[in-house]
Formats: structure tokens, sequence, C-alpha cells
């Protein structure tokens, strides 16, 4: 059962678990070269904790929120949600297929909204008080920003973590001595008892506070231009995490096999882009009834500055929702590639825009953001990047076929010197 | 006997760190109404600038009774000369003048202490708060430095310590201190004109609206503004020109944070919204993965290798 597409490369449908790569040294010059930005960019966090705010960055009382807040964590954990969409689609709406390739969404996702909480952790100005998340009776409840860092931080370390927990525990299984096999062999039973719930809990939460970062907006009000001002924000940053999170694995997961010669798999890239292309048009029809509801159709169309911000933003979800359509187009590695990272570019924009270019707060004040404010927000990323690319390597964690499995990880791989690879 | 008593107890405790949680969760959602009424013992400032004379004797008053430092970067380090409000200024009397010179006015800002403010809606510890009078107080060991207050302020008022390490949210408190030894705030008890004075919200409301009868045509729009603006605020202008010209924007008459919790607050009654979610996905993953758990056995004999979750 294989595929062409028009520029030859075979697309075969292979694949059945999780593999490492192996065979690639651990560490590249690419990967030190995002390790040493990560290491400026902490660096520079740790300095900033004992420093004031205004010498790190660009803001100030009326942008008061830089992109640390508005693109590392609003923006980004659109794309980390890869296991909200991929984990709905398999296990909710039985997508059996789609669990191969549900560790690339979990490990992405868990580095996206942990780099997320560690941007949060060192933007807030009196990280110290935050002890009182500990005391419900202290809690706003009706505050987003209260269900916002409640929610991450448990969904994260608590639901996320779990759910990669099955890979750590393996790699353990397979490298580890005969008393951490059966230990590991005598505790994953209960393990598999508790997963069901746990994944319970791990698509709620999402639900909630991926909501709720368009619920923070609500409050800002008039100083957010009416065509990203909504009651429906909520719902449709909802709906973008649920496409970024599509468009992000599809992107992910092409990038990573062609950088690592590893075969695709034609039926489950096209089963992405075949979602991809519904939730975007999910995304749009809220998009635009909201716009018809609200009367705001002429300022989408009145061709200025904010409506050509608009227009330009929606096509970047229109092009690739209606060009997913077509099959040769989601089973063609090049087009899907560039079909997906316009969906993600499209959901970044929306959830970007409204918290920075189209907020206007009475003054006249501008906002761009200061040089290490940019280099720490850049270290997280690189701290992102960096992990995922140790996690492939040393976790099963991108799909592969199980003719590659016996040759993973390197303890077994020392047992069997006879088996090489041809 | 003893152990199945320990489970239960434990049980019970469990289940009233969920209630106190969910209690917590709900005490404190109060309903917005769009159209917030003030409470009757509610104070208020009522501004006039046909009477301010821009003497500014209100902000050193100021300074000196919330220990507020000068700021002096625009005079050189000479006197108090604020540009705006500011992490050092919680009051001041700025001047709008026409572009043709035809015709100036003085505005005082300070917090606006809304009926149902934005601050305090979004404020995730409760840091900023409505007291005693509807005064909007900051407690300093509740805030975690999120500066939601400001990105929900329409008017601009909540200011950062951006220089400090330890930054604290500066606003006008309405001279909170002062009001619990009934005292009047130290703006009103020093202005020495009566443009600005201190009563209640309903008395100077009152008292506004006779200004504006007494002489038609004087003040702009002739209307209060604080009245109904954002769902009506405890400080009032009036004013000779618009209010848009002295930096009080145009705003609708529902309390920002009617507008942002009144889906939500549905959703999250009692926490139905989440649970229910819970049970109907619940329901469906247990379905699906009994359905993949029985394959998985399949498969596992079929290639030797154990499942992958």
């Amino acid at each position: 059962m294989s595929s062409h597409d028009v520029t030859g490369t075979t697309l075969v449908n292979h694949w059945q678990r999780g593999v490492p790569v192996y065979r690639e040294p651990v560490l590249t010059p690419t990967m030190l070269f995002f390790a040493a930005l990560a290491a400026l960019g902490l660096i520079l966090a740790l300095v900033r904790f004992f420093s004031p705010l205004g010498q790190f960055s660009g803001m100030n009382d009326a942008y008061a929120w830089g992109i640390w807040k508005t693109f590392n964590v609003m923006t980004l954990t659109a794309l980390g949600s890869g296991p909200l969409a991929i984990g709905m689609a398999a296990w909710v709406f039985n997508r059996q297929k789609l669990h191969v390739v549900m560790r690339t969404a979990l490990v992405s996702g868990f580095l996206f909204y942990a780099t997320g909480l560690v941007a949060l952790g060192f933007d807030v100005g009196r990280a110290w008080n935050f002890y009182n998340i500990l005391f419900p009776w202290r809690w706003n409840a009706e505050s987003a920003m209260l269900e916002i860092s409640f929610c991450m931080p448990v969904y994260c370390f608590l639901f996320l973590a779990f759910e990669n927990l099955p890979l750590v525990l393996e790699r353990f299984y397979y490298t580890g001595s005969d008393a951490t096999k059966a230990f590991l062999k005598r505790w994953a039973p209960a393990l598999r008892r508790i997963y069901p719930f746990m994944l319970t809990g791990a698509y709620v939460l999402p639900l909630m506070h991926q909501s709720s970062l368009g619920g923070l907006l609500l409050l800002a009000g008039d100083k957010i231009h009416p065509l990203w001002q909504t009651p429906f924000l909520p719902l449709l940053y909802l709906l973008a995490a649920g496409f970024c999170g599509l468009g992000f694995l599809t992107f992910l997961l092409l990038i990573t096999c062609l950088h690592y010669s590893r075969p695709l798999d034609a039926g489950i890239m096209g089963e992405l882009g075949n979602l991809l292309s519904y939730v975007c048009f999910l995304f749009l029809a809220v998009r635009f009834g909201d716009l018809v509801w609200r009367a705001q159709l002429g300022t989408a169309f009145a061709f200025d500055r904010m409506s050509l911000l608009f227009l330009f933003e929606t096509a970047l979800i229109l092009i690739p929702a209606v060009a997913l359509r077509r099959t040769a187009v989601r089973e063609t590695p090049r087009t899907l590639l560039n079909m997906a990272a316009l969906a993600c570019l499209g959901g970044l924009f929306f959830r970007f825009i409204p918290t920075t270019i189209a907020f206007s707060p009475a003054h006249n004040a501008r906002y761009f953001p200061s040089v290490p404010e940019l280099i720490m927000a850049i270290g997280y990323i690189s701290l992102g990047i960096l992990a995922f690319g140790l996690a492939v390597k040393y976790f099963a964690v991108l799909p592969g076929e199980i003719k590659d499995w016996n040759y993973m990880f390197r303890k077994v791989r020392q047992r069997r010197p006879e088996a090489v690879r041809i | 006997m003893a152990a199945s008593m320990n489970r239960r107890q434990a049980l019970k405790g469990m289940v009233g760190i969920a209630g106190t949680a969910v209690g917590a969760m709900t005490a404190r959602a109060e309903e917005h109404p769009a159209h917030p009424v003030a409470a009757p013992d509610a104070v208020a400032m009522l501004y006039d600038n046909t009477i301010c004379t821009g003497c500014k004797a209100c902000m050193p008053a100021c300074n000196e009774a919330n220990g507020l430092p000068p700021d002096t970067v625009l005079s050189g380090g000479l006197w108090d000369m604020p540009a705006d409000l500011n992490s050092k200024t919680k009051n001041i009397i700025k001047l709008y003048n026409e572009p043709d010179a035809s015709a100036f006015a003085f505005v005082k800002r300070q917090c606006m202490h809304c009926l149902d403010p934005a601050c305090v809606s979004g404020c995730p510890f409760g840091a900023l708060k409505k007291s005693d009078w509807g005064a909007v107080t900051w407690n300093s060991s509740l805030c975690i430095g999120c500066r939601y207050c400001e990105v929900g302020c329409p008017f601009d008022v909540p200011k950062f310590e951006w220089n400090n390490w330890n930054p604290k949210v500066v606003k006008c408190e309405f001279c909170y201190d002062r009001l619990k030894k009934d005292e009047q705030p130290a703006c009103t008890a020093v202005c020495p004109t009566g443009a600005v004075i201190f009563g209640k919200r309903t008395d100077l409301l009152e008292q506004a609206k006779e200004r504006i009868a007494s002489s038609p045509g004087k003040y702009f729009e002739s209307r209060v503004y604080g009245e109904h603006e954002a769902g009506g605020t405890q400080v009032l202008y009036l004013s000779k020109v618009a209010f848009d010209k002295i930096g009080l924007p145009k705003l609708g008459s529902t309390s920002i944070g009617h507008y942002a919790t009144k889906v939500t607050s549905v959703i999250y009654k009692w926490l139905s919204g989440p649970i229910v979610a819970a049970f109907f996905l619940g329901g469906l993953i247990k379905r699906n993965w009994n359905r993949h758990e029985a394959e998985r056995l399949k498969r596992e004999k079929e290639t030797g290798l154990p499942d992958q979750l």
C-alpha cells in the first residue's frame, strides 16, 4: 500500500510505533547553537528575577503586557495544543490511526507549555506571592487570569507530564536493570487503569484555559479593535488552538521526518491535513458568523490598515482550508508542509494581533520589545527546540516502522552487536 | 475496621477540601449586572472644571497623604512635575488647550473608583478589591504583579513600578486610611475653590444635576460624566469642554466586568460546564479506551512488542 506524489517521494503507510532517532550524533552544531541561545535567555531571566522589569523589557503602563505573555504564552501555546487536538481526535472521536503520532504531539505540547510557563514566571513582577494559589479562598474565581494561572501549570506538570510518562518509563524498561524491569512490569497495569481518567482531565483543562486566554482580552474592552474584540473570543481562541495544534504537528512531523530521513505515512498525514482543513473551516465560520452578528462586515472590508491585516490573517487560514480539501495536496509532502505552515501562521496572527497590534490604549505610548526581552523570548523557544531535539534521540517519540524497533535503545544495541542495519 | 474508618475519614477530608475549593470558586463569583447600582453608603468625588483654577494644591496633598516621592524628571530634579499619572503620582491636574487657543480646561485625573471595576474583576487573587464605601484598594500581599489591571482599566489608571525590584501597583485608593478615620480624601480636603468636593455619591450626583439645571448650556452635553460610564463610577465630572478632549474616554454604559463574565459565569457556575464536559468526554474516552485495549492484546500477540501509550 504505497502512493507516489508528483516529486517522486515514496509515501508508505508504515508508521506503526514510536521509534527513537539513532545513529545520529546527539549534540550537533545546530543543537549547540540552540543550547547557547537557551543558556543566554535563562541567564538573563535569572538576572531579571533580581532586578526591576523596566530594565529588561520595552513594556510600559499603556502596553503592560509584552511578548513574554502575548507571544510565548498566549500565542505559542496554540501551537502546543497538539495533545488536545490530536488526543480529542484519537481518543474521543476514535480516529485510531492517529495514536501513532500522539507522542510527537505530547512532547512538543509539553515543551511549548513548559517554556511558556517559564516565560510567565519571569514576567510577573511579584512572583513570590504566587503561593496564594494554594489557598482556594483567596481565589478570584471570575478572573480569567486566575483560571489560567491555576489551570495551565496543573495541566502541564500533572496531566501532560503523566501522558508523557509512558515514553520515559519505556526507556527505563529497555535500558534498565532486571529489578527496574520487574518494577515497571508490576506497575504498568496500574498506570493503564488510571490512564483514561487522566486523559479526561487532559482534555477538559485545556478546553478551559485555551478559551480563557481569549477570555483575558474581553476585559480590555474597547482598547481592542472591533474586528478582534468579540464575546466569541474564548471560542475563537479555542478553535485557533485546535487548528494550530493540528497544523503544527503536521509541520513538525514533516520537517523532522525529512531531517532524519524517515519515510512518511500518507494515510496519517492525509488524515491530519483533512482534520486541519475542517477545523480551519469551523474557525472561519464562527469568525464570519460573529462579524455578521455584530454588523462588523463593513469594518472587515473597509480596506484600511486593520481591515487589510484582518484579510491577510483570514487568507492565511482560508487558503489551507480550501487547498487541503484536495487529496493530491494532502498527500504531497511539499504542499502539505506549506499549507500546514500557512494555517499555523494564520492562527498565530489571530492570537497575537489583538494583544498588541490591534490593541490601542488611550495614551500615545508605543511598545516594541527591547533587546534583552527578545533574547529571553528567543531563549525560551530555543530551550524547547533543544529539548525536543534531545527527546527524539533518547525516547521513542517520532513515528516509525516496527522493523527499526529492534535496533533502538543504546543498551539493546550493545547486547546485539551482530544486528547491523541494512 | 480501623483501616476502613481511616479511609472513610480520608475520603471525607478529600471531599471537604474539594468542597472548599468549589465553594471558593463560586462564592466570589458574584453577579455582574450590566448596570450596577451604587451601595447606599458609596462615597464619591465631584470635580467641576469650570471652578478649578489649576492651583494644583491637591497634588502635594495627595503625595503627602500617600507618602509618594516627588516626580522631578521634567523639572530637572527641582520640584514635583509629573507628565501624567505614573508610579509616583496618584493624582494630577492637567491642562487642555483648544488648538486655536479659544478655550482651555483643567482636568483632575485619579482612579475613577468604578461601581464594577474591570481591575477587580480581573485581579487573580483579589489584591485589588472594592472596599468599604466603594474605594478600590490594593493589597500588596496578594498581588503577583501580572498587570492585568493595567490591561483591563478603561481609564488607564493603575500604574506599575517598572523600576522597582519589589514593584507595587500605584493608584488612588480614595485615601482609604483617611476614610477609615472619618476624614475626607486629601485632595478634596485641601481644594481651596471647591472644584473637587467629597460626599455621598447620591448627594453629589444630585448636586451636579442641580448645577447643570441652574446654568443651561454651561456644561458639555448637560450631563455628568461617571453617572453611567462603564457601569458608573464614584468620581463624577462636570466639564465645559468635551470629555474626550480632557482625556475621559467615550465608554458605553455597560459594566466591563459584565461584558467579560456574562458567558463564562454561566459556564463556570458551580463548575458545571467543566464537570459536564468531563463526564461527556470521559464516557467517550472510556468506550474508545476499551476498544483500544481489546485490539492492543491482539496487536501485541502479532508483533511481539508491547503497546505504546
